[in-house]
């Protein structure tokens, strides 16, 4: 029977198909992601692919048609040769461990703490997470006053709580920098942490907690045992998210470091930056930039593969 | 909860929230302070002759509010494309499961992972080719990478709340299938439509780095190149610069006090969807 419909339908149904696509269901939706499809090409796809041709040429100042000159590997063999990308590979990969690892504490700490219930909940809720509204400009302009080495609160505060014995040159000194660079980040990146845990910890049954209570556990255990399990895709993915949002950073940094002093504070993304609008090098920083890429590509798949779920 | 748990738990809100806010207020507190009371040790916490003479003197010297029109600008286009495009991507996304579809929506979501800082080198390129180097087209253009993958997905959301039968019903009452998105499922999706909107407003406020590259000219800054054009300057008045991020804060502080209760969900929806 199945064969025999099969074998049936062919001849008389091409047309009918091609007529019923033209006006069916598949070409309306065709019809409504065309503009999305055609702006992705212009604006997206078309300049990765310029990018990555760029970085197989010898660009130095940009002028059209240098693009076309001789295919060649020298952008990537003298990055990989090169001590300055490897320091901005150590310092990107400091900058996004320290970032996010601290974002991640405060963000979890803070949801923890505003999913208690109490008068005026709503209100702490939405003053935790105000960081996230002030611009990133100005969150770097706030930062730099206050990290200021002579009149800062930071150091004001420090000194007081007998902390550090001398006041904090943050900007200027590179690991204080480093630090420095990492504080605005985490101001501007928790509470993404904040709301996402939030929105995690409400969809935790609240059965599991009372079962947890029967078998004997304390506060701890329940703790340990639901709210952690029940949070860790949420966790997971949050932190994938901030991961790949502060190793592409360049905002804060530029503003506040310029990626100084002496590129303690250059990651990836500044690097490529400067190698492109300082130095005018924009076949080498289009290297940098692939690199980049594909760095952040590799570990979202490894990411997503090692947590074996679907984000999307 | 007994009233000791009860005051600590107050007691630790008020501690932890007051220290994580504390640098919003002290932009605040700084705009306030006379041009004498910038450089003292200690800090001040409250200065006792607060003076919006910084505010004055700002806004005098420098073109704020050239920068803020040209953020409007910039705000504007740029959201009225990506809505309008995302309107359509995002509706089709959410009710038809055509070939290659679910491809596109995960390009757009991966762009929104793009180093923004390879992006921008063709991006200039290609702005130097068609001269629109310092024109607001070029941040409009390159700000549209972002916004519309991210107006697309959290249109999808809203869409994909909207149940099916409704576009059904409309179908059978013989409107179009256009006609459905426009007359049924739209004005359903107003409220999410308005979030995307205040959404997309907040991240092209705060883009920085292809208008820093863009816009050589102080005249056609936006605010956030505006704002971060104070450093490496001989004399740091702290009291101004706090004045001018506050003035670039505000429009945006006043767009999440009125709808945070939305833009958060959208900051989850787009993240988990």
């Amino acid at each position: 029977m199945v064969t025999t419909q099969a074998q049936a339908m062919p001849a008389g149904s091409t047309r009918r198909t091609w007529g019923r696509r033209l006006r069916g269901p598949e070409a309306f939706s065709l019809f409504l992601l065309a503009p999305a499809i055609l702006t992705l090409v212009f604006v997206i796809l078309y300049p990765v692919l310029t990018a990555l041709n760029l970085s197989f040429r010898k660009v130095d100042i940009y002028s059209p048609g240098v693009s076309e000159g001789p295919f060649t590997l020298a952008n990537y063999a003298r990055l990989f040769a090169s001590a300055a990308f490897w320091q901005a590979v150590r310092v990107s990969v400091a900058y996004v461990v320290l970032s996010v690892g601290f974002a991640l504490l405060i963000g979890f700490g803070t949801a923890l703490l505003l999913n208690q219930p109490f008068r005026g909940r709503t209100v702490a809720r939405m003053l935790a997470v105000l960081p996230w509204a002030v611009p990133s400009v100005v969150a770097a302009n706030i930062w730099w006053w206050i990290l200021d080495p002579s009149y800062g609160l930071l150091n004001f505060v420090l000194l007081r709580l007998g902390l550090v014995s001398l006041p904090v040159n943050w900007v200027a000194s590179p690991r204080p920098a480093l630090a420095a660079i990492s504080i605005v980040t985490v101001w501007k990146g928790y509470p993404f942490f904040t709301v996402m845990v939030l929105a995690g910890l409400q969809a935790i049954p609240k059965d599991l907690y009372d079962a947890a209570a029967v078998d004997g556990g304390g506060a701890f255990a329940a703790f340990r045992f639901v709210t952690v399990p029940g949070l860790r895709n949420i966790l997971a993915l949050a932190t994938l998210l901030s991961v790949l949002w502060v190793f592409r950073e360049f905002t804060y940094i530029w503003v506040l470091t310029g990626g100084g002093p002496v590129r303690a504070t250059e990651t990836l993304a500044v690097m490529t930056y400067r190698e492109a609008f300082t130095f005018f090098h924009m076949g080498f920083a289009a290297a940098i930039g692939v690199v980049t890429l594909a760095i952040s590509t590799v570990a979202s798949i490894l990411f997503i593969r090692q947590s074996g779920q679907e984000f999307y | 909860m007994t009233p000791g748990r009860r005051y600590g738990l107050y007691a630790a809100v008020v501690v932890v929230v007051g220290v994580l806010v504390f640098p919003v207020y002290w932009m605040f507190n700084t705009s306030l302070a006379p041009q004498n009371q910038l450089y003292v040790y200690p800090p001040t916490f409250v200065h006792p002759h607060a003076t919006l003479a910084a505010y004055t003197k700002i806004l005098h010297e420098r073109p704020i509010g050239r920068w803020l029109l040209n953020s409007l600008v910039v705000v504007l286009l740029s959201g009225a494309y990506s809505l309008g495009v995302g309107v359509l991507a995002g509706y089709s996304l959410s009710r038809f499961r055509t070939r290659g579809a679910g491809t596109l929506g995960h390009l757009l979501l991966a762009s929104r992972m793009l180093p923004t800082t390879l992006l921008v080198i063709p991006l200039f390129v290609a702005m130097s080719t068609v001269h629109l180097i310092n024109s607001l087209w070029s941040v409009v253009i390159a700000n549209v990478t972002f916004i519309m993958p991210f107006a697309t997905w959290m249109l999808k959301g809203y869409f994909d709340s909207i149940p099916r039968e409704l576009d059904e019903a409309a179908y059978i009452d013989g409107s179009s299938r256009l006609g459905a998105l426009v007359r049924v499922v739209l004005p359903l999706a107003a409220p999410g439509l308005a979030a995307t909107a205040l959404y997309s407003t907040i991240l092209a406020w705060d883009e920085y780095l292809f208008a820093r590259t863009f816009l050589t000219t102080a005249s056609t800054w936006t605010i956030s190149v505006g704002l971060g054009s104070f450093r490496g300057e001989y004399v740091t008045y702290w009291n101004e610069v706090m004045a001018a991020s506050l003035i670039g804060t505000l429009p945006i502080i006043l767009i999440f006090l009125v709808l945070e209760r939305q833009l958060i969900q959208g900051l989850t929806a787009g993240a988990v969807k």
